[in-house]
């Protein structure tokens, strides 16, 4: 296990070995280590997206990944496809996928594992989806991108897809335009399009976000069923806390490119122990009293990075400890990684 | 079926569209000042014989009378006469308007096949040394006037080289041309067979359609580069990159996608070239129809320029109706 986990180690040398992947076995599908991404600004410091980050993820298992907007979520997504957006880049840290080096691989290489080994379902798809293109031709051009397979075959695959996405009259859908579906039909689309290749990995990218909370519920569970009976991994990133609860083995909630916690889903939501974690639960709660416990108005000022908690001026449980020194990721209890120094006991 | 309702709905606006631009161009145009009894006339006229050619060319009543018998005759599809060459105006746009489509039609097609790979080139690689020369290309091509290129190609083909013929028209003194059908000489002489005639003129095109094209290939470099570089960044293209779909298929989704932008520009550059190419037309002694128009309003030739103006209008509006046609063939979200 210690093996797996400290796979590249350049950015923690002289760090105690922690053990961020909990149990991991040999066969993770993704194994992300000491990650550091950051946007370079011009004359002033870079912006750091993500912070040292170790995720690993199983084969066959869904992680979800919780943040607010601006947490570094997409950078990370965006980071393992090889396909940051300018000028971001990788400073230090390793990505393994499937057993391959994946800051290693040529862009070629990249382009072949993009669609076909991971796929990215990704939120409000209109925009996405070329305006231009018959949505059926458009699941068929990314199948016949990545297998052997003719025009007549890749276009019997797509409409294959479109049956298994529970689209009414796939048929005719298949000749449909982008514009001309709705927003919940075109999220099936590029549900049809991430798993027309039967792809190892799926990255579910704030997914349904743009979703009516009905349609929403059958989407995620048509995703979660697909992923489950082609025994995919799936990374789920997402802004509701809520939703992990339902669809993820475990969570882990990051906070300005640093993740804060990572835990079974059971051991998170009865015993969630960052306070970053217990606000965010709070604020989905039904309980103002609770809410407002929690919760504390964002700081003018950000901690600086590097010697303080980077949650410290939003902490209701601040101390001085916390301004001296940054927290390192820690097992708490079985498999349950806490990145504080004076972690929640138990939610009042 | 769509189609065709728009184009008819469309073209129930051409009448009042060209009865607007008639009315404000011949306001315009009487506005120039310039008295066509004593051009004619000459310098040693008097009173009474210019007071006579006035009132014989309907000259000596109201602008609103004056306007009135230019209806008229119009709707008769008699667009005056020109005093200059004393042949009816329709007839002198007949053969000049060819003579410039001819031209500019052939300039922006390789003014196409210059721009559009190299927009796409250098939007593309972005730090390559083909977006360094298309920037400089761009600026090159914004800041040289058209007539000073010509004249500087003119003299390095024809005067040293000799290898362009002499920029005197469109075709050599010595070649018979082919009888006029379409007045399009290219035409003409396929029509006729006359293969010494077709030679001859796509010679004497070389030069004026390369002038033309270099400098207009500047714009639809500049709009092709922009658009797909926007393109390149969006979300579509982000996507497809997600989907592991090859470059060449990225590269053609985003082309597509741009496309609508490199038509406008072409349009809007050819409905401006009929007028504009006239300094190239001038160089190379065309007989164009922008020519013809200058010539016109130099020597208070009102019926030339009217005719020009209207000539052009109606081209206009052909052209953007086709524009719109290829709108709709390209972008399904138009055809609903």
């Amino acid at each position: 296990m210690a093996a797996v986990a400290k796979t590249s180690g350049s950015a923690r040398a002289g760090e105690p070995e922690t053990t961020m992947s909990g149990d991991a076995p040999s066969g993770a599908m993704l194994e992300i280590a000491g990650l550091n991404v950051s946007y370079p600004v011009y004359e002033e410091e870079p912006v750091h997206a993500v912070r040292d980050l170790d995720l690993s993820v199983r084969s066959g298992e869904i992680v979800g990944l919780v943040g607010e907007s601006g947490s570094g979520k997409t950078t990370l997504a965006r980071a393992v496809m090889g396909l940051l957006t300018q000028p971001g880049r990788i400073d230090s840290g390793s990505i393994r996928f499937d057993a391959k080096d994946m800051r290693a691989l040529s862009e070629n290489q990249l382009r072949a594992i993009r669609g076909r080994d991971i796929a990215m379902v990704i939120p409000n798809p209109r925009s996405e989806l070329d305006p231009l293109i018959p949505v059926g031709k458009q699941i068929a051009a990314v199948a016949r991108a990545h297998l052997d397979i003719g025009r007549a075959e890749a276009d019997a695959m797509a409409l294959d897809m479109l049956k298994a996405v529970h689209i009414p009259d796939p048929a005719r859908r298949f000749r449909a335009f982008p514009h001309e579906l709705s927003g919940g039909m075109a999220q099936r689309v590029v549900m049809a399009i991430s798993l027309v290749c039967s792809p190892k990995f799926v990255i579910s990218d704030d997914a349904t976000s743009g979703l009516d909370v009905t349609v929403q519920a059958q989407v995620l569970d048509l995703l979660r069923t697909l992923v489950r009976e082609h025994d995919t991994s799936m990374l789920f990133i997402t802004r509701d806390v809520g939703i992990t609860a339902h669809f993820c083995d475990r969570v882990a909630v990051i906070y300005r490119g640093e993740i804060v916690e990572f835990a079974r889903t059971a051991d998170f939501f009865e015993n969630p122990q960052h306070p970053y974690s217990v606000m965010l639960l709070a604020a989905f709660a039904h309980n103002p009293a609770l809410r407002n416990k929690w919760h504390k108005p964002l700081a003018s000022t950000e901690a600086e990075a590097g010697r303080a908690c980077l949650y410290a001026p939003r902490c209701v449980h601040r101390e001085d400890e916390c301004d001296a020194r940054h927290p390192d990721l820690r097992e708490l209890g079985a498999r349950h990684l806490v990145r504080c120094h004076f972690p929640v006991e138990r939610v009042a | 079926m769509r189609i065709l309702r728009y184009i008819g709905r469309r073209s129930l606006f051409i009448g009042p569209q060209l009865f607007g631009i008639i009315l404000v161009s011949f306001l315009l145009v009487k506005l120039i000042p310039g008295d066509p009894a004593v051009m004619m006339l000459g310098p040693f006229a008097t009173e009474e014989q210019l007071a006579m050619l006035n009132e014989e060319m309907g000259l000596d009543g109201t602008i609103i009378d004056q306007f009135w018998i230019y209806l008229q005759n119009l709707v008769q599809g008699d667009l005056g006469t020109s005093w200059q060459t004393t042949k009816p105006v329709f007839d002198d746009l007949a053969i000049r308007f060819p003579a410039t489509l001819e031209l500019i039609t052939l300039s922006l097609l390789l003014a196409l096949l210059i721009g559009i790979p190299l927009g796409v080139a250098a939007a593309y690689f972005k730090r390559s040394i083909v977006k360094k020369f298309s920037d400089y290309y761009g600026l090159l091509a914004g800041s040289l006037p058209d007539f000073w290129l010509g004249l500087i190609l003119i003299y390095l083909f024809y005067t040293i080289m000799q290898v362009a013929p002499a920029p005197l028209g469109r075709i050599d003194f010595a070649v018979l041309p082919p009888a006029p059908v379409t007045n399009f000489l290219i035409i003409d002489s396929l029509i006729a067979g006359n293969w010494q005639a077709l030679w001859s003129t796509l010679g004497h095109l070389v030069l004026p359609v390369v002038t033309l094209a270099v400098i207009n290939a500047g714009p639809i470099l500049k709009m092709t580069q922009a658009t797909m570089e926007r393109m390149l960044e969006s979300d579509l293209i982000r996507y497809a990159e997600m989907c592991g779909l090859p470059k060449s298929v990225v590269i053609r989704k985003a082309f597509r996608n741009s496309l609508p932008s490199v038509v406008t520009i072409v349009s809007v550059l050819y409905g401006f070239l009929i007028g504009g190419a006239v300094l190239v037309e001038i160089v190379f002694s065309w007989g164009g129809a922008g020519q013809y128009a200058v010539q016109g309003v130099l020597n208070a030739d009102i019926n030339p320029v009217l005719g020009f103006v209207l000539f052009s209008a109606i081209l206009s509006l052909i052209i953007y109706l086709l524009v719109d046609l290829i709108y709709f063939a390209i972008d399904p979200r138009i055809r609903g």
